[in-house]
């Protein structure tokens, strides 16, 4: 718009790199393999993900099956690797999914106060109380036999299962923001609401949300792994990491690797996502509660 | 008695190393009290605490000595260093609140104390040396007092108990930090009578640290002056005030906003500290109008200069020669305005509550407080009206109910004759006309937002002017307020906090409004930057014709500024009239309060009350608002009649019921008209 | 003022609980679509079909239903199980008790776990003790619980064989072998417990420790012992526990995924069964209990936070 001088976004993002701790940039470096992973591990995975008969079954580590083989004779490290993509995608999209429906209730919830805001709140809180492994359960039973074992449904209880408590985070970080002067300062001068929450709110909350939304994320493939082992996620044959965890449950005592295969290389994926989350947290200056469920 | 040699302490910050102390030296005689000032950052807090052996977990010790009676305390085990801390060297924090637990009695903290240094041999000589004690530093009911929690006192009476304690053990010495900046004007000044009275009667040294000048005025034998983590200038208190050698105390001392109404113009501070930029040499060479180009090479070393005075600044013999500039105000021609302008905004009987938002309370049906009750003020156009009281006096109310934030439960409040409607029903060219400028300059501009775009918002909502046009009149505006051009990409974070406030004033200028509310926005500025702001205000109004309401705490600085002023005591408007008039009797008992706590200049300016002698009576909920507190209380009238207003011939209002002659007469103060001296006769 | 305070919160707390039920019966009763057909499949006759909607009412209008239902679960009455066709009374409470036993083991092996660890980084903050357990408490967190336990399973049953794989306990087992069975899972439980309570702990530890009386304490010379005794220690009280409440609300979820683990019979497995075969008014009574157990943990954070604290205790009006 104006002549103004701007300093260079890519010198400010350069410096900020180099005053990253050293965690975030081993969980990047982490989430880069990872991504990697999900991105060529189908066409360099030696066996198909359902192909069977490619060895002993049961039969352990080995050169040729490096986290052995399940008891139908698939190759598990081909499962896992064609398992990558399905993970960080169902993550990526049912966190965004929660964040922006649970940052719009938020931030409205703390602009608007008053009744709407009292109702929301005991509604957000109402679905916080219920512990998210059950709430997801009840999600995945109020959709219905139709939808289940669709990958979809996946995002839909990832997004219902984040959206409150992003909610609650959002509407408190609002709320902080809202109480400063020069959100006062806008509504005096006769600034529209959309506008306020455009330009102040959302911005000034940003952050905080951004964090939230790594560290939502990081979560989860736990909690898709952890339904996918339960049952109730998404379905055989499908590679996905927790559903073969379950499967090869039954062999643990037997080839305790078909599980600790995909089980370690999900765990290297959210330990790779909440380093990278936290050490966002602290460039941007805030501290990052991983823990937070 | 103490001796600080080469105190070097660095901190490790996640931007880099900083050098909070640069190689420090100075002594400190028994009994003698020296001050140590400087802005925020400057240091002193650390050689503070670093005179009583300690390093923040977050810093290290360079090099460097603090030798108490030819001990270090700095190298002390652990043990022995606890010894001596509380009783041979005192300390009294900032915070009072911060400083004691919050889940002991404060009796039992005292007790605790005098029990560790072996003041007393059992609990029950404790006790009864708490209750003493109590009563020594003048707090009220010391019985019932030693029972108390921290939360439950208030700030002043914190920070009796904490200085209680540090003097417990009749130290040598007593390092206070900043011990009176989070109070009210009026706490400050009898913390100030207490300290000196205790001073006198226990011979204790004292190092006293602050950013108050006028504080030291009154208390320091000598001061010693820090900038950017190094001692600039130590001089005997006098000799300093009346002809510093360092330009940086020099622009210091110009910047205090005195009683006396003149302001030394020349050579104000100007810029802000900045620590990533700080030239090889001297520290304070990019903000300084006497440098010469080597200054910035040449590290500077304290010279002495006289007896007792050292300047660590080349060019001193250049700077102690020169005359000190004294420009009679052009605050004077600022308080001469026409007499009666056409009032602007009127407010008759008003009475205002504290707005509550939650529902719950509603209805829970709970009653609430009136915070200002029967108001009656008028601004006219162009004029500055000072609203003056302490905290809790209902003066920020005031401004919120002009702006709309609140609605008043009874009374009138117009705008130019008409109505002033509540904020959802004002319209946009009304919003235009009345601004609004907040306390504090941190929270008061959007952190995500640059300059231009600040002030851009507001111009383009009122005036839809295009690009270039827009462009244009925030250069102007930014010119205004003595901000460069470059500013405006800036983010409000790379400013410091008076250029803040310059640019909230901007964004409320821009508007071209006809009357803008200054709530308090001094208060959170360093005393130098408070008289450039002030300067900057008058010259706008000189300018412009917009009229204002100057909400403050402070009389000293409303006194430059306002043409009108009103006394604010709990909600009520105590007195009210031309400015001038206010520092001359007669005078209402709580105006003459306020302005014998205001720290003035010149240390004969002011002679000791007893410190203990406050009287204080449970507050009626009828009568005068005053008389809880009143020294001139007399007797039932007080307490059960609302004041009459009395008028002097001059137009002045008082609200009291002592008739006019005796308020001139008896028992006050008086300043004279070149505002030099407060002359004192106290019972 | 206290009175009304605490009043407030049970209030809340209530209105939260019932806003709970209305969800839980939503979801379970209202948008599956035809109940009957959810229950007993697709391929069901409509005989069949209609005798249920009897037995539970469908006939009638959802509000009404939640209203029966709900004044039923005040009463005591909690329904018939739809698989068992037993009173959910009978069948609920040993399991709740067997989950009760199964959190208590956990608490107590997580108070040692979470708080040793947290104590010894504050006090050594930010040097490389603290890192270290930083980053182990980060990696440790990252293992999902699942994985965790089934690792767990790995090392002490399979590797060292020292305890059974499955913690099935029955009305006869013997208190050796309860505590044999509960070990695995409790553990499981205390660890993931404490590594998400570790950095809470810490950082609260370390506030307390920083906070400006403590230093204040120093400066007046008393000992360290008594500055973090007397000072530092009766601060550190209120968020310690207010963390743990919080962490009590993780075991109402942790416990289903653990007992699925280890063939452990208790509240855990019994929701999952009731899930697994569609049995609606289990579903519905299961839920809202470990939601009310959620709800209760925060409601006994709060309450402790409030009554230990003295300014709380005059809070405003």
């Amino acid at each position: 718009m104006t002549a103004w001088t701007t300093t260079s976004a890519t010198s400010r993002s350069r410096r900020l790199w180099e005053s990253a701790p050293a965690s975030f940039k081993v969980g990047v470096a982490m989430l880069i393999g990872h991504i990697l992973l999900a991105s060529v591990g189908p066409f360099v995975a030696p066996f198909g993900s359902a192909e069977i008969g490619t060895g002993i079954p049961l039969s352990g580590m080995s050169l040729a099956h490096p986290m052995g083989v399940d008891q139908i004779g698939r190759d598990v490290f081909s499962r896992v690797l064609y398992g990558a993509h399905i993970v960080i995608v169902l993550s990526l999209a049912g966190t965004a999914l929660g964040l922006v429906i649970g940052s719009l209730v938020g931030l409205l919830s703390a602009y608007v106060g008053g009744l709407f805001d009292e109702i929301a709140q005991r509604v957000i809180e109402a679905f916080v109380s219920i512990p998210y492994l059950v709430l997801g359960l009840l999600a995945v039973y109020a959709a219905g036999p139709g939808l289940a074992g669709q990958p979809a449904l996946m995002v839909i209880v990832i997004a219902i299962v984040y959206a409150p408590r992003i909610a609650r985070m959002a509407r408190a970080a609002a709320l902080d923001i809202v109480t400063r002067d020069f959100v006062t300062a806008a509504r005096l001068r006769g600034d529209g609401a959309w506008s306020i929450i455009r330009r102040d709110l959302a911005p000034n909350a940003a952050s905080t949300l951004l964090v939230e939304f790594a560290l939502r994320t990081g979560y989860a493939p736990a909690l898709i792994g952890a339904f996918g082992f339960l049952g109730f996620g998404v379905q055989p044959p499908t590679p996905e990491w927790g559903l073969m965890i379950s499967e090869n449950r039954n062999l643990i005592l037997v080839s305790p690797v078909t599980v600790l295969g995909p089980g370690l290389t999900l765990a290297s994926l959210v330990v790779a996502v909440n380093l990278t989350a936290e050490g966002l947290a602290r460039i941007l200056g805030r501290s990052a509660d991983f823990s937070v469920r | 008695m103490i001796e600080v040699q080469d105190l070097t302490i660095d901190y490790e910050t996640a931007s880099g190393r900083l050098r909070a102390a640069d190689a420090v030296s100075f002594t400190l005689a028994p009994s003698e009290v020296l001050g140590l000032v400087g802005e925020s950052g400057s240091g002193k807090s650390t050689v503070a605490l670093a005179l009583l052996g300690h390093v923040a977990a977050t810093a290290r010790l360079v090099r460097g000595q603090v030798l108490l009676r030819g001990e270090n305390l700095l190298s002390l085990p652990p043990a022995l260093l606890a010894a001596s801390r509380g009783r041979r060297i005192g300390f009294v924090p900032q915070n009072p609140a911060a400083g004691l637990s919050p889940h002991l009695r404060v009796g039992g903290q005292f007790v605790e104390l005098v029990l560790q240094h072996g003041v007393v041999g059992s609990r029950q000589e404790a006790m009864t040396l708490a209750r003493d004690q109590f009563a020594l530093v003048g707090l009220p009911e010391p019985h019932q007092l030693v029972r108390r929690y921290p939360h439950e006192l208030s700030g002043g009476q914190q920070q009796r108990v904490c200085i209680a304690m540090a003097v417990a053990c009749r130290p040598e010495l007593l390092v206070l930090d900043e011990p009176t900046t989070g109070l009210d004007v009026t706490t400050q000044a009898r913390i100030i009578d207490l300290l000196k009275d205790l001073r006198s009667r226990f011979d204790i040294g004292m190092l006293y640290v602050t950013h108050d000048l006028g504080v030291l005025a009154q208390i320091a034998d000598r001061v010693g002056v820090m900038y950017a983590g190094r001692l600039v200038e130590i001089a005997r208190a006098d000799r300093l005030f009346s002809n510093a050698g360092h330009p940086y105390s020099r622009g210091l001392i110009a910047s205090v906003a005195s009683v006396e109404g003149t302001t030394v113009r020349a050579r104000r501070l100007r810029g802000m500290l900045r620590r990533k930029e700080l030239p090889a040499g001297c520290a304070f060479f990019p903000r300084c109008d006497q440098s010469e180009p080597s200054c910035a090479d040449r590290p500077q070393a304290l010279e002495c200069v006289s007896d007792g005075h050292s300047v660590a600044c080349q060019r001193w013999k250049a700077i102690l020669t020169q005359s000190t500039a004294t420009v009679e105000a052009e605050t004077q021609s600022v308080s001469s305005r026409t007499a009666n302008p056409a009032p602007l905004v009127r407010l008759d009987d008003v009475s205002i509550t504290y707005d509550r938002r939650s529902v719950w309370r509603r209805l829970l049906g709970c009653k609430d407080r009136l915070v200002v009750k029967d108001l009656t003020f008028s601004i006219g156009e162009g004029e500055i009206v000072g609203l003056v009281g302490e905290s809790g006096s209902g003066k920020s109310t005031i401004a919120r109910a002009l702006s709309g934030l609140l609605a008043p439960v009874r009374g009138d409040i117009r705008f130019r004759g008409l109505p002033l409607p509540r904020l959802a029903d004002r319209s946009l060219d009304l919003r235009r006309d009345i601004q609004y400028v907040f306390q504090n300059p941190d929270a008061s501009l959007n952190p995500r937002e640059r300059v231009h775009t600040a002030l851009s918002r507001p111009l383009l909502l009122y005036f839809k002017p295009d690009h270039r046009e827009a462009d244009q009149r925030t250069r102007q505006i930014l010119q205004e307020v003595h901000l460069e051009p470059s500013y405006a990409t800036r983010f409000p974070d790379q400013l410091s906090g008076g250029e803040r406030q310059r640019v909230a004033l901007a964004r409320a200028l821009v508007a071209r409004p006809a009357v803008i509310l200054c709530d308090e926005i001094l208060s959170a500025l360093d005393v130098s930057v408070q008289a450039s702001i002030i300067e900057l205000l008058a010259g706008l109004r000189r300018e412009t014709g917009v009229a204002m309401l100057f909400i403050s705490h402070d009389l000293a600085v409303v006194r430059h500024l306002a043409d009108q002023t009103g006394v604010l005591f709990r909600g009520a408007l105590v007195e009210f009239g031309r400015t001038e008039m206010l520092f001359q009797p007669p005078f209402h008992p709580y105006t003459e309060e306020l302005l014998l706590a205001v720290p003035a200049y010149r240390k004969q300016a002011r002679r000791s009350r007893p410190s203990a002698s406050l009287k204080t009576r449970t507050p009626s909920s009828h009568g005068c608002v005053y008389a809880s507190r009143c020294q001139h209380h007399r007797g039932r009238i007080c307490d059960e009649e609302v004041p009459p207003w009395r008028h002097t011939v001059s137009g002045h209002a008082i609200r009291c019921h002592i008739p006019l002659s005796e308020l001139e007469n008896e028992r006050v103060i008086g300043i004279d008209e070149d505002g030099a001296r407060l002359a004192a006769a106290i019972s | 003022m206290i009175f009304r305070l605490l009043s407030l919160r049970f209030l809340t707390a209530a209105l939260t609980l019932l806003a709970v039920s209305a969800i839980v019966f939503a979801a379970v009763e209202i948008l599956p679509g035809d109940v009957a057909t959810s229950v007993l499949g697709q391929f069901s006759s409509e005989t069949a079909r209609a005798a249920l909607r009897e037995q539970l009412h469908l006939n009638e209008p959802a509000l009404h239903r939640y209203l029966l239902w709900l004044g039923g679960v005040l009463h005591g009455d909690l329904g018939i199980a739809l698989s068992s066709r037993r009173p959910i009374t009978e069948i609920l409470w040993p399991r709740v008790a067997n989950s009760l036993i199964l959190s208590g083991a956990a608490v107590v092996l997580y108070i040692p776990l979470a708080l040793l660890p947290a104590i010894a980084q504050a006090r050594h903050r930010n040097r490389p003790l603290d890192q270290v357990l930083s980053t182990s408490t980060l990696v440790l967190a990252s293992v999902p619980d699942f994985l965790l336990a089934l690792i767990l399973l790995v090392i002490f049953v399979v590797v060292l064989p020292l305890l059974p794989a499955a913690s099935v306990v029955t009305d006869s087992t013997s208190f050796g072998d309860w505590l044999r069975a509960l070990l695995l899972p409790a553990s499981t439980l205390a660890i993931v417990m404490a590594v998400y309570a570790g950095r809470m702990l810490r950082d609260n530890l370390i506030e307390v420790l920083e906070a400006q009386h403590i230093l204040m304490a120093r400066l007046r010379g008393l000992p360290e012992w008594r500055v973090i005794w007397r000072h530092a220690v009766p601060n550190a009280v209120i968020p310690t526990l207010n963390v743990t409440a919080l962490n009590l609300t993780y075991l109402a979820g942790g416990v289903v995924i653990v007992e699925k683990v280890f063939g452990f019979p208790g509240f855990g497995s019994l929701m999952i069964d009731a899930i697994r075969f569609r049995d609606v008014p289990l579903i519905e009574i299961t839920v809202l209990i470990a939601s009310a157990v959620y709800v209760l943990a925060n409601l006994f954070a709060d309450l402790a936070a409030l009554l230990l604290n003295p300014k709380l205790r005059q809070a405003r009006a």
